[in-house]
């Protein structure tokens, strides 16, 4: 099954808000097994959920920028 | 922002777990995800009851409250962007309004999107149903600097506007004690002269004990909703339903788009205005203002088309010119051939003793590895082969066409090229709903498909799924044409890009003609355009590379392994003259084409940068001769045509049944092959 994270998304191209559990890619895809594309349930724009290496990247930006932010 | 008037803490309790018979309805509106099934909560309480709406499989959950002391019966209807309906949730929310009468609505909108949330607001505002504005998710509107003006808002609605924070149960009394004041909005876009006169000659005519006010329901009437034309004809006669129908024919006329877009347009405008005049982000600078400029162009019909060329123009030069030649012959010589090569031969060479498996892994000692059969290090080796076209070639491609892609998508610009693509599928004569699975297959024809259950009949669903398998390249495939375009002529590149739209053309033209006529527009919100961040470009590049790496790599290794196999038992040269009247007879190609034309089943861009690394030599040195432009061309015309990826191709079968996935299937296969040879002829006395 997909290996989507379920949490809140945005997509990037209709800005809609949603939760990604059940959003992942079908099991009609013989590649749906550890896919982690999520399809938009508002537009149906699909893309690669940010988990992994681009989850921990965006996590470490995020604390960087928390960092700066209580510095100030 | 005005605050919250009060925090979670001050917050009175609401009167809740009361199941009683409500004197009037309640009814909570808004776009989806706005945090209404919270509001909902919090009001009722525990004691709700889910049904389908009659004849629908869509949900609609129903509870009891007190507020103030006034029971009430309370209804969350499904997420809805609009009282036009578009899909079966929108006119769930559409048809309780239409039937319950005296009812008032809240609508509970993201305050970080207030756009969106008004065009709604307009709408209950010409259907003249009493209504409050729940401005929801207020602190996470402030926290990103957006300040909206909730009193002026109330004052240019004409009707309550609260700021909340659902979740934190924070502005929901002061929400309770205004329900009861509800009352209509003043707030009624004005459309342009033709609409004006047509809304007056069909408003006497339209009921006027419906939930819903005559403006809406004669709006609803002119742009031709076909799910209004029940309840109207409960209430109709026939001619005035014939009346109406030629009033919507007269202005229709006037238009090339749909009286849909053109009143949504229309609409967005006035809203535009009022969102303007009500809210402030943190220092607006003259970027800002260029943004605004620039993302107005951008969706221009005619200015938008130099601002899309820049566009693509900017993506073929670091794709096609820097990630094309600079990293891939960078990463293909320097690291793979000259370095990681020769240190796995010799890694083998000294682990396993000289012998049959040495031999097996690696091939005869001395003998270069593109003449000989290595398992790993071979001329179809794992390694050589395969891992050097996953990452040497097509990684460096697809990794500069997802920084180009992230950077688009950051900057905003990407809903933008999707109206334009949009405006362009149109004039080519695509179906208005079969244009937004087209758009998305650029990214991934397999998710594509699956949209493709947004058409009607199942006569739309198979025409948009044949189209998407045939022509529509997906990001990774679209990624190595660039590359590939970047190493032949402009004409070259020209006769590639007409070639295709032609094909589209001549198939959406025919697919406009068998689809039934009724276009329904995709409405996106247009966020401002904004300078890209490199962070958020990053970690998106680094989520597509991931993906990539995860998706494509075990096809590219699987494609190698059946490459290598097929060679140890010379099926390679069986299948090369098998197809050798069609790739080299028909299509004039060297015969080792056919080989990456098969294994583009695994991967469209497999068998793409198969054809990548037979020319790239000659692209590089500047020796592409106009034999080899007209090659390339037509190659990549039948590739681009070809039968889909294993992933889409299942997705077909499923989605649409066996049959018709072979029947797709054995369309595609003459016709993908019949498009090059036709090219192929075109070229060698044209070009």
């Amino acid at each position: 099954m997909p290996a989507i994270v379920a949490r809140q998304e945005r997509c990037p191209l209709c800005g809609m808000e949603f939760d990604a559990e059940g959003q992942g890619c079908r099991p009609s895809c013989p590649l749906a097994r550890g896919c982690r594309v999520i399809c938009c349930p508002g537009c149906g724009y699909s893309y690669p959920q940010e988990t992994g290496l681009a989850g921990k990247l965006r996590g470490l930006l995020e604390r960087r920028r928390a960092r700066g932010e209580g510095s100030r | 922002m005005t605050p919250p008037e009060s925090s979670a803490r001050a917050e009175p309790r609401l009167e809740r777990k009361q199941v009683v018979a409500g004197a009037r309805s309640l009814i909570l509106v808004g776009n989806p995800n706005v945090g209404k099934s919270v509001v909902f909560g919090a009001l009722t309480g525990k004691y709700v009851t889910v049904s389908n709406y009659p004849g629908t499989t869509v949900e609609v959950t129903r509870g009891s409250a007190t507020l103030r002391g006034e029971p009430w019966h309370v209804m969350d209807t499904p997420g809805t962007n609009n009282l036009l309906p578009m899909s079966e949730d929108e006119q769930v929310t559409r048809d309780i309004l239409l039937v319950e009468r005296g009812c008032v609505c809240l609508q509970v909108c993201d305050a970080k999107n207030l756009r969106r949330g008004l065009l709604l607001s307009a709408q209950l505002a010409e259907a003249q149903v009493p209504f409050l504005l729940a401005l929801n998710m207020a602190d996470e509107a402030a926290t990103r600097g957006i300040r909206i003006d909730a009193e002026r808002l109330s004052r240019e609605l004409g009707v309550d506007v609260v700021p909340t924070v659902a979740v934190q149960r924070v502005g929901l009394a002061a929400v309770a004690d205004r329900i009861a004041k509800a009352r209509p909005s003043g707030f009624l876009p004005r459309y342009d002269e033709a609409i004006e006169e047509a809304l007056g000659d069909i408003l006497p005519l339209m009921p006027s004990r419906a939930g819903l006010g005559r403006r809406a329901l004669a709006i609803m009437a002119l742009v031709g909703d076909e799910s209004l034309r029940a309840h109207l004809a409960a209430s109709l006669t026939e001619a005035d339903l014939a009346r109406i129908d030629a009033v919507r024919r007269r202005v229709a006329a006037r238009y090339p788009e749909s009286l849909r877009f053109v009143i949504a347009r229309q609409r967005l405008v006035a809203v535009d205005r009022l969102h303007d005049a009500v809210v402030s982000r943190g220092g607006v600078s003259g970027a800002g203002r260029l943004g605004r400029q620039l993302g107005a162009w951008s969706t221009h019909p005619v200015l938008g088309v130099p601002v899309l060329a820049a566009v693509l123009f900017a993506c073929y030069e670091f794709v096609g010119v820097f990630g094309a030649k600079t990293a891939v012959d960078f990463l293909e010589n320097e690291v793979f051939y000259r370095r990681l090569v020769p240190w796995l031969d010799a890694l083998v060479r000294w682990a396993v003793p000289a012998g049959r498996i040495q031999e097996f892994l690696v091939g005869p000692a001395g003998v270069p590895f593109r003449e000989h059969a290595g398992f790993l290090v071979g001329k179809y080796g794992l390694f050589s082969m395969g891992l050097s076209y996953g990452m040497a070639i097509v990684l460096p491609i697809v990794a500069t066409f997802f920084v180009a892609f992230s950077v688009l998508e950051d900057s905003g610009y990407l809903p933008r090229l999707a109206v334009m693509v949009n405006r362009v599928f149109k004039r080519m004569g695509l179906n208005g709903k079969a244009v937004l699975p087209m758009v998305l297959g650029l990214g991934c024809d397999t998710m594509a498909t699956m949209t493709a259950r947004i058409m009607e009949t199942r006569k739309e669903r198979i025409i948009v799924t044949l189209l998407l398998a045939l022509g529509v390249p997906c990001s990774a495939q679209l990624a190595v044409i660039f590359a590939m375009l970047a190493g032949v002529s402009p004409g070259a590149a020209a006769w590639f890009g007409v070639s295709i739209l032609a094909v589209l053309f001549v198939v959406g033209w025919l697919a406009a003609r068998v689809i039934p006529g009724r276009g329904s527009d995709f409405m996106l919100e247009l966020p401002p355009l904004r300078v890209p961040q490199a962070g958020n470009v990053a970690v998106k590049t680094l989520a597509r590379i991931e993906w990539y790496l995860r998706e494509a790599l075990p096809l590219f290794l699987l494609g190698t392994l059946i490459l290598w196999g097929l060679d140890r038992v010379h099926g390679l040269d069986l299948l090369e003259r098998a197809a050798a009247p069609v790739v080299v007879g028909w299509l004039d190609l060297p015969k080792e084409a056919a080989s990456a034309f098969i294994l583009g089943f695994l991967r469209r861009d497999y068998a793409a940068a198969g054809l990548f690394a037979h020319y790239e030599p000659f692209m590089k040195a500047g020796t592409m001769t106009r034999e080899m432009n007209i090659e390339v061309t037509v190659a990549l015309v039948t590739v681009t045509l070809f039968i889909p990826c294993i992933a889409n191709f299942f997705m077909i079968l499923k989605e649409r049944g066996w049959k018709t996935g072979a029947a797709i299937a054995a369309f595609i296969l003459p016709f993908s092959v019949g498009a090059g040879a036709l090219v192929n002829a075109l070229m060698r006395h044209l070009y």
